[in-house]
């Protein structure tokens, strides 16, 4: 059997456990099973549910917030300050949700079946002069920011700006935002750390969530042998990316010291403070209009909360 | 049959459908759906019970493309610099250019051809668009040059050859689309065409200053405008200088704070200054309308090209031909260098045959991580790579060369659209004319690009001095 | 030629179904270039709503990006009853009467073969973002303040759907041509001789210049 998978920008650390995945696949089923990975080439990364659905293709990765309409159910993940802090607890959560039922029958309209999460660090900001550590100096903050985490920091009175995330250093460098949000990746591979005289290290307030689906005609016509490849194969290509993510966060330290941009702390009562304003009400305006559809969502939102419970307490 | 050899087959009948004279755009779009119905059948092992399940997956995959590859940010400024540039004709602000550029050096061997060489790169500062600028000037030079007894192919040469220009000089369209798919600063690379383009200009105009001196027949001079008849040519002219201040500051602030917006803020705002000026010289809703109606038919005609030729490059992505492309570059063992030059000439080859933003959507996936692999690595320094400078100058420098040789295949047969475009205007000129006139240029482009591979620091100062 | 090219009118039932889907097909190009034009204005609010009341235009790029499909398509059917789609002419331009009336037929029956196929294929992509039970009938939004997207994907099987009727039209223009051996039939763009194109140009481009000339 010879899967094609659909991804989209170029090799990296987004990408890495399915790379892992399509090596561990084929070893185990001696070349029987292949996952031809693809960069681009099959779909543009907005319409990967579309391309599962149509049956183009056997597996794709996408962001639940690219098109919140087309899976409702996942942005629960992507709901700001929802109080991850580690890739570890990324993971336990998404996977939690994803193994939700209703979760499930949502990807099931696409005819797709979620396999693993691309776990992703918070979208930390970073930004040019004074450094922002307090909730006042948020007020008119043109921030690059899209979906749950614009919605938190309009909560606070700064300006969520639409700019792509390829005009995104343009953006900074003329002035268009005072700050951008990104994960650590993107800030090094759209160049903004580069225009960066701060970072916030603690302000963590969301991300977005991306997970690799695949076909379920094309998963149920796998061979048995085939199939248990297929899954005994996530846990570890899950732990490789972790691995090669950590890397990536220590070295991220350094450039920090390299191309001198501070570390902003900021207090606890700030924190609080915004996620008083911000993350209740957007919440509770999620759960509302989810309901609305009637999705269940404050049991999604309780899945998140209790995972991240059981997670720390080690259970 | 292997998804590569379908991807030969599909070419080759894309290649004849093109010859046989169907309309571009929807022979892309048929190879490409006929492309992908083949490949998706092959991989049911040809079962004659699953071909509709086939046909039904190849026509919605193809049926996305259309909406999913026009809806985007980056390739509004296409539309955008067309608009500029129907806008500036309305507002007279090409004649005024050409008119400007004639007085002061239509003295030349070759004059009027110079002046049409000049004004282009003038009017490319205010046009993203190389197919609207000669156009344009098919419309105001080409007529002007015939009066005083040029060769009509040449005539056509110089327009079609000078309209080029608008790519390199900034705005442009397609430098911008490059910075997209190579995910490299914008403003940077838009610096970046600056002098090449300038100097593109200079050598065209060698050019001709030397064929005129050695055919005495093909342009006179035209002499006899007094100093204060050049100087009063200048206001006329002032408004593009002003959009083009404007357009520049969008993307790099040269008096040093910051820059004022984003490059397509900058482009939007360059066509409302335009649109501005027309307005003040009278344009009624009749020139507006016919201005939005050109606009409309261009950027329509564009676009279905795009959209077609994606869907062929949608086939190509499961065909997989560019991974085959690239696994064979990088198993070469030839000196970074020679490669580099390979893949210069291989787009001047596949530049007969494609549509420039086809053909660098279609290619540089591909071919753009091989050169940065050539050059050493994204983040290689200076002094350890292959071509003597770090990775985002040698993607800026990349981009450049590339950029003029897309520029390049917009002049040469069969599908040079620059020339289909004079053609089109001038209904004297078939295509074969046109393609005859531009042949010089060929030489001219030759040299600038080789001078651009031997010596990068002419496309990397000004972006060097942005930091 | 490659670009424009002239239709001829007369009193036949074919001619006078052009003219009437000419009048549509001229109205949707105008809405092409009127969503140019809005991409101006949205731009001169975008930077000055920033700059001077520090309130840019929520969803800037969204919006462009709803805007892209009416400037792409709409326009599509226009161009092609006009003869403006590019293309190679070194072949057919030296065919005549019959010949080039089945050259023309061909190739318009498959470009109308994948324009119905296309019309199938975004339709479906358009109904993959629709959903009569959803809020706002949205089952695809856009990244930044969440637009139904399914108003800008419907343009194109729309848009299509006129370029099959124009298509039809043309099919049955070229196909009467060669039935009937026409020299000159109407509805259908013709490849023109140098002097009626000339004629043709210089009448269009009369109206144009005279702004343009005040500056020469
Ligand atoms: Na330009
Ligand atoms: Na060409």
């Amino acid at each position: 059997t010879e899967w094609n998978v659909s991804l989209w920008g170029k090799r990296r650390a987004f990408t890495e456990h399915v790379e892992k995945l399509a090596e561990l696949v084929s070893e185990k089923t001696n070349g029987e099973f292949t996952l031809n990975i693809s960069y681009g080439g099959l779909s543009k990364n907005k319409e990967n549910l579309d391309g599962i659905s149509i049956g183009a293709f056997e597996m794709a990765q996408f962001c639940a917030g690219y098109h919140r309409d087309k899976n409702p159910t996942i942005t629960v993940l992507e709901l700001p300050f929802l109080g991850v802090n580690t890739l570890e607890e990324e993971v336990a959560v998404s996977h939690a949700v994803y193994a939700h039922p209703a979760v499930q029958e949502d990807l099931a309209r696409w005819n797709a079946k979620l396999l693993m999460t691309s776990p992703m660090p918070q979208y930390n900001i970073v930004g040019t002069g004074e450094p922002r550590d307090e909730l006042a100096e948020f007020k008119d903050m043109r921030v690059r920011a899209t979906g749950g985490i614009g919605q938190a920091f309009s909560a606070v009175g700064a300006v969520p700006t639409s700019v792509t995330a390829t005009e995104a250093y343009n953006a900074m460098e003329s002035g268009v935002v005072d700050t951008v949000a990104f994960a650590q990746h993107a800030h090094l591979s759209f160049g903004t750390i580069n225009k960066a005289d701060w970072w916030t290290a603690n302000l963590n307030p969301g991300t977005v969530n991306c997970p690799v689906v695949v076909n379920t005609d094309a998963y149920e016509a796998l061979s048995d042998a085939e199939r248990e490849a297929l899954d005994s194969s996530v846990d570890e290509a899950i732990a490789h990316y972790l691995e090669n993510y950590g890397a990536l966060l220590t070295k991220w330290d350094s450039v920090l010291e390299e191309k001198g941009v501070e570390k902003v702390m900021i207090s606890d009562e700030q924190l609080a403070e915004f996620r008083k304003v911000a993350a209740d009400p957007i919440r509770e305006q999620w759960i509302k209009d989810m309901s609305a559809q009637g999705l269940p969502a404050q049991e999604l939102y309780d899945l998140v909360q209790k995972t991240l419970n059981d997670v720390r307490s080690g259970s | 049959m292997e998804p590569i050899e379908i991807g030969l087959w599909v070419t080759g009948g894309l290649l004849a459908m093109v010859v046989l004279g169907m309309r571009v755009a929807f022979a892309a779009g048929l190879a490409g759906l006929a492309g992908l119905i083949w490949i998706f059948w092959a991989k049911f092992g040809y079962d004659p019970a699953r071909f509709a399940k086939a046909l039904t997956i190849a026509v919605k995959t193809a049926g996305q493309v259309p909406h999913s590859k026009v809806s985007s940010q980056a390739l509004s400024l296409i539309p955008t610099f067309i608009l500029i540039g129907y806008l500036a004709y309305y507002a007279g602000l090409t004649r005024a250019l050409f008119t400007a550029a004639k007085r002061w050096i239509a003295w030349l061997p070759g004059g009027l051809a110079v002046s049409t060489v000049f004004a282009t790169a003038g009017f490319a500062a205010v046009s993203g668009a190389s197919v609207a600028t000669s156009a344009v000037f098919a419309r105001i030079a080409i007529p002007e040059m015939l009066e005083i007894g040029y060769n009509k192919r040449f005539a056509a040469g110089v327009v079609a050859a000078g309209g080029t220009l608008a790519s390199l000089i900034p705005p442009s369209a397609i430098l911008v689309i490059y910075a997209i798919i190579v995910e490299q600063d914008v403003g940077k690379l838009l610096l970046a065409g600056f002098i090449p383009g300038a100097f593109s200009a200079v050598i065209y105009g060698l050019l001709i200053v030397g064929i005129a001196v050695v055919f005495k027949s093909v342009g006179p001079p035209v002499k006899g405008f007094t100093w204060g008849q050049r100087f009063a040519s200048l206001p006329g002219a002032l408004p593009i200088i002003l959009v083009v201040v404007i357009i520049i500051c969008f993307v790099y602030n040269p008096f040093g704070g910051d820059a004022w917006g984003t490059p397509t803020e900058g482009g939007a705002i360059g066509a409302f200054i335009v649109f501005l000026y027309a307005l003040k010289e009278g344009m009624k809703w009749t020139e507006l309308k016919s201005a939005l109606l050109e606009t409309a038919k261009l950027t329509v005609m564009i676009f279905t090209i795009i959209w077609g030729v994606l869907i062929y490059v949608r086939f190509l992505g499961f065909a997989d031909l560019p991974g085959a492309f690239s696994d064979w570059t990088t198993s070469l063992e030839m000196s970074p260098m020679v490669i580099l030059i390979c893949i210069l000439l291989a787009y001047a080859v596949l530049g007969m045959f494609m549509d420039a933003i086809g053909m660098l959507l279609l290619t540089l996936p591909v071919v753009y991580p091989a050169v940065m692999a050539l050059n050493g690595g994204e983040s290689v320094a200076a002094a350890d790579s292959a071509f003597g400078m770090n990775g985002t100058m040698c993607a800026i420098w990349f981009g450049i060369l590339v950029v003029k040789m897309a520029e390049f295949c917009l002049i040469t047969p069969p599908i040079g659209l620059n020339c289909f475009v004079v053609a089109g205007v001038r209904p004297d000129l078939s295509v074969q004319d046109v393609f005859r006139g531009v042949m010089p240029f060929f030489v001219a482009d030759a040299v600038t690009i080789a001078l651009l591979v031997a010596f990068p620091g002419i496309v990397l100062y000004l972006p060097s001095l942005a930091g | 030629m490659a670009g424009s090219a002239a239709v001829l009118e007369d009193g036949s039932l074919v001619s006078r179904l052009d003219r009437r889907l000419l009048k549509a097909e001229k109205l949707l190009a105008l809405i092409s270039g009127l969503a140019v034009f809005s991409l101006m204005i949205l731009a001169v609010v975008s930077v000055g709503g920033r700059n001077a009341i520090n309130a840019p235009l929520p969803g800037y790029v969204d919006w462009i990006e709803q805007i892209m499909p009416l400037i792409a398509f709409m326009g599509i059917a226009y161009v092609q009853r006009e003869g403006g789609h590019i293309r190679m002419d070194i072949f057919i331009g030296a065919l005549r009467g019959r010949a080039l009336w089945l050259f023309e037929l061909v190739s318009v029956l498959l470009i109308l073969l994948l324009i119905l196929a296309l019309v199938w294929g975004s339709w479906s992509h358009f109904l993959r973002s629709f959903d009569f039970a959803a809020p706002l009938w949205s089952r695809d939004s856009s990244i930044d303040i969440g637009l139904p997207i399914w108003p800008a994907k419907l343009l194109a099987p729309v848009a299509f759907a006129v370029l099959a009727l124009r298509l039809l039209l043309q099919v049955w223009g070229y196909g009467r041509a060669l039935v009937l051996g026409l020299e000159t039939p109407p509805a259908v763009p013709l490849v023109q001789s140098a002097a009626e194109q000339a004629a043709a140009e210089a009448e269009q481009l009369a109206g144009h210049d005279t702004n343009g000339s005040g500056q020469g």
